[in-house]
């Protein structure tokens, strides 16, 4: 069933973005697109590819993918996670040798890999069809600059995740639907339980960038050659940072540094009656919070304007083919397969809880509908489906995110964390990333 | 975390050796100051690993919400134990003896090349010998941390990286065993033995195999012990040369449960199971320098007399 799916995808494809202007990495677009043939040889012959994941158990989603290819002889490797991997990605990438044919990387460093030139275009191979199978503004994620860099595999659209109990005690029955409403629920909270109505944690930046996001801000932008857009500064970004900041500085809000001991004993311990976190933090808190069982309930996240819900992302990430591996075809079919057939691709939302970009499981009553006793029996995943539906479809990135974060944490981050002038600090922070965009030889625009 | 046992021991040793030796045994003077002092660091030292014994024994729900340095509500060793060496097949096992093949080898090879090494600084006059210890003294001040990122890009053009050797070649250089080697051998081995070996027709490689090696056992055992401490708590560079999780060490392997841990997106929770097996990890070394205590004390003292 699988085999005959993928041969349709391949026949003769069209790509319909690849002709005009191409940004400077379109090498592979002029390459000629594969046929069916050329397909079926290559999911044919004998093949070794290396896949480097840090995703747990994905073995058996590409145990399914040997199953329906018997050629392909798939080695996964978990060389690290996040930073880590990629520094081993470009260490084996300028070394010329050991490098995998398919990695995993996370929406944001797509760019710092498409400037070296490191990824290969997949357009040519059948991925400019796959848009409609994936969210609108994941699509947009991996399809930028005239080419289609990799496929997605799951995602994080932010919601509220909150303590149904601390909230009651506070007189609310419901999560607080806009921002004014939060601002206001944060003091009853206070006032009368002594917790914060969630932590904004000063060494996230992911965590506010999404906060942006959601805003309808675009903070970064890059053109795939040598212009960035750096504007992170803006007075809507202002807006969104001094909000939080007024919450912070009559302590109402606590900006504590997230992921430590301190951080998972105020969650367990209800400290904080919420969490604004994507859609993979409903399956986080279970593991971490055992002891809240059944205290929590899933909302969107507060809104600037109710009558217009928009949320952000924050998180998941998406498998790529590298521009040196040796069999681009099988590498592709990889990549496409475990991350756009129905049955790997459920495993993924329901085994390793990774929350779906595939329209066809956010759509599937089977994931929708499962109720999760951690959160009374709320339908956590429906909420979710719901608001990735919401997400700000434009949003990019700078090629160099690892330095724009660290930037982050030495400006906004100290600031918040010192309660003091986080507005006043993204100009800061504005200037770090322009004069080390300049450094680069990047044109700022 | 097990950097700490290693300055413990040497530090506490070596300075009171040399002034209570005379003094008469039953008449030796307590100084409270000193006491307390010694008291403080032991605390100091021990209390990390005190929690870490604690904290092995929790489940991660307890260990999230109770006190650190006592017992939580439940008691998980055993379960914590067995989800350490069922986590992925079983991998930890195959961690651990990746380790324990790289610790041992390294250790007994770096100490034996730098008791050769220390021993024919100290016995024998070569031209450029100064120039070659300075080399070595110099050596010391490098940390391997700095030293990874060349030795990888050397290890890949030699088509080396991701095997064992990238891990055991580079940790068979102690340039502080070296220096150990030669102010202990200068010592331990008196030259007029040497001119005695040498009178009675032993070769130079038979005096040293032979007659020399044995009086430098305390000395390369303590190098032994250095080499293996550093070596089982190397992480930096495994974690560069290393891509196959079936060649980690346990430090890489560890480090990257622990990061599975607080990943967003599929995040397994392993904070109990990592904690334990750092416990785990950490348990083989303590039995090892409690074996090895007496000759490392005589070692490192040994030196400090005559010095």
């Amino acid at each position: 069933m699988a085999l005959a799916g993928t041969a349709a995808a391949f026949s003769f494809i069209a790509t319909g973005c690849s002709a005009g202007d191409d940004g400077g990495t379109g090498e592979e677009s002029a390459a000629p697109e594969v046929s069916t043939d050329a397909f079926d040889e290559a999911m044919s012959t004998p093949t070794k590819l290396t896949f480097w994941t840090w995703v747990p158990d994905i073995e058996n989603q590409v145990a399914l993918f040997e199953q329906a290819y018997p050629e392909i002889d798939v080695t996964v490797e978990n060389v690290g996670q996040g930073l880590e991997h990629y520094q081993k990605l470009r260490s084996a990438i300028e070394s010329g040798e050991g490098a995998p044919d398919v990695a995993q990387i996370e929406y944001q460093y797509i760019p710092s890999f498409t400037l070296t030139d490191s990824l290969l275009d997949l357009t040519p191979y059948g991925a400019a069809d796959l848009g409609g199978d994936y969210v609108e503004w994941v699509w947009n994620q991996v399809a930028v600059n005239d080419g289609v860099w990799a496929i997605p595999q799951d995602t994080g659209p932010m919601g509220n995740l909150y303590r149904t109990d601390i909230l009651k005690e506070a007189g609310y029955d419901e999560a607080p639907a806009t921002y004014d409403e939060y601002a206001e629920a944060a003091k009853q909270v206070k006032e009368k339980t002594g917790a914060y109505i969630s932590n904004l944690a000063a060494n996230e930046p992911t965590q506010l960038v999404a906060l942006l996001w959601q805003a309808g801000l675009e903070p970064f932008g890059y053109d795939g050659a040598e212009t960035v857009t750096i504007d992170v500064n803006s007075d809507g970004a202002k807006d969104v940072v001094q909000y939080w900041q007024d919450l912070a500085q009559a302590d109402l809000v606590s900006t504590d540094a997230g992921w430590t001991d301190n951080w998972f004993q105020n969650i367990a311990n209800g400290n904080y009656a919420g969490w604004l976190v994507p859609a993979w933090g409903p399956i986080f808190l279970q593991g971490t919070a055992e002891s809240t069982s059944g205290l929590w309930a899933a909302a969107p996240l507060p809104q600037w304007d109710a009558a217009n819900p928009v949320s952000g992302n924050w998180g998941g990430s998406s498998d790529a083919v590298l521009a040196s591996t040796e069999n681009p075809i099988a590498a592709y079919e990889l990549a496409r397969w475990i991350n756009a057939e129905p049955e790997p691709t459920m495993m993924f939302a329901q085994e390793q809880f990774l929350f779906p970009a595939a329209l066809s499981v956010l759509e599937d009553p089977a994931f929708t509908d499962a109720e999760v006793e951690f959160f009374g029996g709320q339908q956590v995943n429906k909420i979710f489906a719901e608001i990735s539906a919401t997400v700000n479809p434009e949003f990019q990135w700078l090629p160099f995110m690892e330095f724009a974060y660290s930037s982050y944490n030495e400006t906004v981050g100290v600031a918040l964390e010192k309660k003091g002038d986080a507005v006043g600090a993204l100009d800061d922070w504005q200037q770090q990333l322009v004069d080390y965009a300049t450094e680069q030889g990047f044109t700022v625009q | 975390m097990t950097a700490s046992i290693s300055t413990a021991g040497p530090t506490g040793s070596t300075g009171s050796t040399g002034s209570t030796a005379r003094r008469p045994r039953r008449r030796r003077q307590r100084s409270t100051v000193l006491s307390v002092l010694v008291w403080a660091l032991a605390l100091y030292f021990l209390l990390p690993l005190v929690w870490l014994a604690i904290a092995s024994t929790k489940d991660t729900g307890d260990l999230f919400s109770t006190f650190g340095l006592w017992f939580g509500d439940s008691f998980a060793l055993w379960d914590n134990i067995q989800g350490v060496f069922t986590y992925k097949d079983g991998i930890f096992g195959r961690w651990a003896l990746n380790t324990l093949l790289y610790a041992g080898v390294s250790a007994v090879g770096a100490s034996f090349l730098a008791t050769m090494a220390g021993y024919g600084f100290a016995k024998y006059g070569f031209r450029g010998s100064n120039l070659m210890f300075s080399i070595v003294l110099g050596a010391i001040m490098i940390p391997l941390t700095a030293l990874a990122l060349p030795t990888y890009l050397l290890f890949s053009s030699a088509g080396l990286t991701n095997t064992v050797w990238a891990i055991i070649v580079p940790s068979l250089v102690s340039p502080f065993g070296v220096f150990l080697m030669r102010v202990y051998s200068a010592d331990a081995v008196p030259d007029s033995l040497l001119e005695a070996a040498r009178v009675d027709g032993a070769g130079e490689f038979r005096t040293f195999f032979q007659v020399s090696l044995r009086l430098l056992v305390p000395g390369f055992i303590t190098v032994l012990l250095f080499a293996l401490v550093a070596t089982w708590n190397n992480y930096f560079l495994p974690l560069i040369m290393l891509n196959s999780s079936d060649l980690y060490p346990l430090t890489v392997g560890l480090a990257q449960m622990q990061s599975a841990s607080t990943s967003g997106g599929g995040g397994e929770v392993l904070f109990s199971t990592v904690i334990t097996g750092s416990f785990i990890s950490i348990v083989p070394l303590i039995v090892a320098f409690l074996f090895l205590q007496r000759y490392w004390q005589s070692g490192l003292s040994a030196g400090s007399v005559k010095g």
